[in-house]
């Protein structure tokens, strides 16, 4: 279950950036892999310590999620959706190849005393990187949630996923706002990254089966919506954690993939959104 | 203090205005009268710049808006509150008037235009915890309107606020436009209810198919056979 606040931090930009600018991030894979790679890199040649490395990955990211809206991502916005997609896919291929050639293919791992601690708790061991990870991705839905609701920019990022001509009406500077939103998107899935270096040993092709997992969560929780991706992954952890008792763990990634099925059939709205129709009568 | 000259408007190849000049001058209350798809809310969305002009210029106070962004004509005071509301439907009603206030202008008051809101329309105090996707029409176009208040405009653009309404909650608002109006703040008003539009407005302007080929005062405008025949049935 721990495994949830992990699959929440590599989500949310996601969904994030599908709330505002409509577009699925194909490359999110691509960033968390890069992420993964950036806090390795700083760890193995600077000796910064792996927890410190979002400090570094997080403002670079932005810059660079924005850079790239508004050098690319802008072109290809209002067109349909497989010009975005294969845009996203190419970002995606280049970051790859790009690892391979500068880290080349060799599988990578972090290894520190802070990676293998353990403390126990209520008479169980858990491990340390795996409690911190939870905290972190609790941690960000907080923050993200006290940003959205609480700034004029937030606000201005709600307004704008939920009707941009409203947005510019009051005011608000939709074109900004989307490089911003990209920007906070690709930050957060370089965090998460970061984070899964702590769990994960990682070649260049990392982050494709988790990335399969974000789609998972977003459809689960509501494309656009913070609290669901939150909760969506809650639930797909919970679905896996007991899954695995009744199957063989080879099987594990099934699960998230029977989950999309049914979701899609079932409640193609997402939880979230099935309840909002719901209040809204 | 708002002007257009030979104001033209296309979407793509499909011209909606032609030569459209208009004035509308400090603490009056304009009306915009004409038959659906007469391009009068494309008049409103000219001047607030979320669709492009063709040709012709707009003139806010002697400044020209017509190439300005959006946010820039907001921020110069102009507040269009659209046709069909536009609320954001998932945050509730306090959230979508401070919204309002997003211009730097209007954000250091924006405490006391949500009281402004309040005075205005006690019925959106009573629900601002509500969401908005929640609320009646009624409540829906009052919050509109309350959103379009917070920016502290100096001129307010109401595209059709009384569609859909009960015809009691239509009379409330037509006079809450006019109690707006009488606090200072000019108004451009488009209107399907003709009659009462032009009750409370100072003048005039029809449009059809584009173009404006009548203007004048109320009177002679309920006078002229042309808005009779179009527009009252009579």
């Amino acid at each position: 279950m721990l495994v949830a606040g992990l699959y929440a931090a590599m989500s949310y930009g996601l969904a994030l950036i599908y709330g505002v600018l409509k577009i699925i991030n194909l490359a999110n894979a691509g960033f968390l892999m890069l992420g993964a790679y950036v806090t390795w890199w700083l760890f193995t040649a600077f000796h910064v310590h792996p927890l410190l490395a979002p400090l570094a990955i997080v403002p670079l990211f932005f810059l660079f999620g924005s850079a790239l809206e508004r050098t690319l991502v802008r072109r290809v916005l209002g067109a349909e959706p497989i010009i975005s997609l294969l845009l996203l896919f190419g970002v995606w291929l280049v970051l790859q190849n790009l690892a391979y050639v500068i880290w080349t293919g060799d599988t990578r791992s972090i290894d520190t005393p802070f990676i293998d601690a353990t403390v126990s708790v209520a008479g169980m061991q858990l491990a340390v990187p795996r409690l911190y990870v939870f905290a972190m991705g609790v941690l960000v839905l907080v923050g993200l949630q006290l940003f959205l609701t609480r700034t004029y920019l937030g606000r201005a990022i709600r307004a704008t996923a939920q009707d941009r001509d409203a947005a510019r009406l009051v005011g608000v500077d939709v074109e900004r706002v989307n490089g911003i939103a990209f920007g906070i998107g690709i930050a957060l899935a370089g965090f998460g990254g970061s984070l899964l270096s702590l769990l994960f040993s990682f070649t260049p092709d990392f982050g494709r089966t988790l990335s399969l997992k974000s789609f998972c969560i977003v459809v689960l929780g509501g494309l656009d919506s913070i609290v669901g991706v939150a909760f969506g992954a809650l639930s797909l952890s919970l679905a896996e954690a007991f899954g695995v008792r009744y199957m063989p763990a080879s099987l594990q990634n099934l699960i998230s993939f029977v989950v999309l099925v049914v979701v899609l059939i079932v409640l193609p709205k997402g939880i979230v959104g099935t309840l909002r129709a719901l209040r809204r009568g | 203090m708002l002007e257009l000259h030979e104001l033209a408007v296309a979407y793509g190849d499909v011209r909606v205005l032609w030569d459209v000049s208009l004035r509308v001058e400090r603490g009056e209350i304009v009306t915009l009268v004409g038959a659906n798809g007469a391009g009068k809310t494309t008049l409103l969305r000219a001047i607030s710049r979320t669709v492009p002009v063709l040709a012709g210029r707009i003139e806010l106070e002697g400044e020209r808006i017509d190439r300005a962004p959006s946010a820039r004509v907001v921020e110069r005071g102009v507040a269009h509150v659209p046709e069909g509301r536009r609320l954001w439907p998932d945050m509730n009603v306090e959230d979508n008037l401070r919204l309002g206030s997003y211009p730097r202008r209007a954000r250091v008051d924006v405490e006391a235009s949500l009281e402004h809101v309040f005075t205005l329309f006690p019925r959106v105090k009573e629900r601002r915890r509500q969401v908005c996707g929640t609320l009646s029409g009624g409540e829906q176009q009052m919050v509109a309107i309350g959103r379009g208040l917070m920016s502290k405009p100096t001129i307010l653009m109401l595209d059709e606020p009384s569609l859909g309404l009960a015809p009691i909650v239509v009379s409330e608002m037509f006079a809450a436009v006019q109690r707006i109006n009488a606090e200072g703040t000019t108004v451009l008003l488009v209107e399907q209810n003709v009659r009462q539009a032009l009750e409370i407005a100072t003048r005039g302007y029809v449009i059809e198919t584009g173009r404006v080929v009548g203007s004048g005062t109320p009177d002679e405008l309920l006078a002229s056979d042309q808005i009779k025949k179009a527009y009252l049935g009579l």
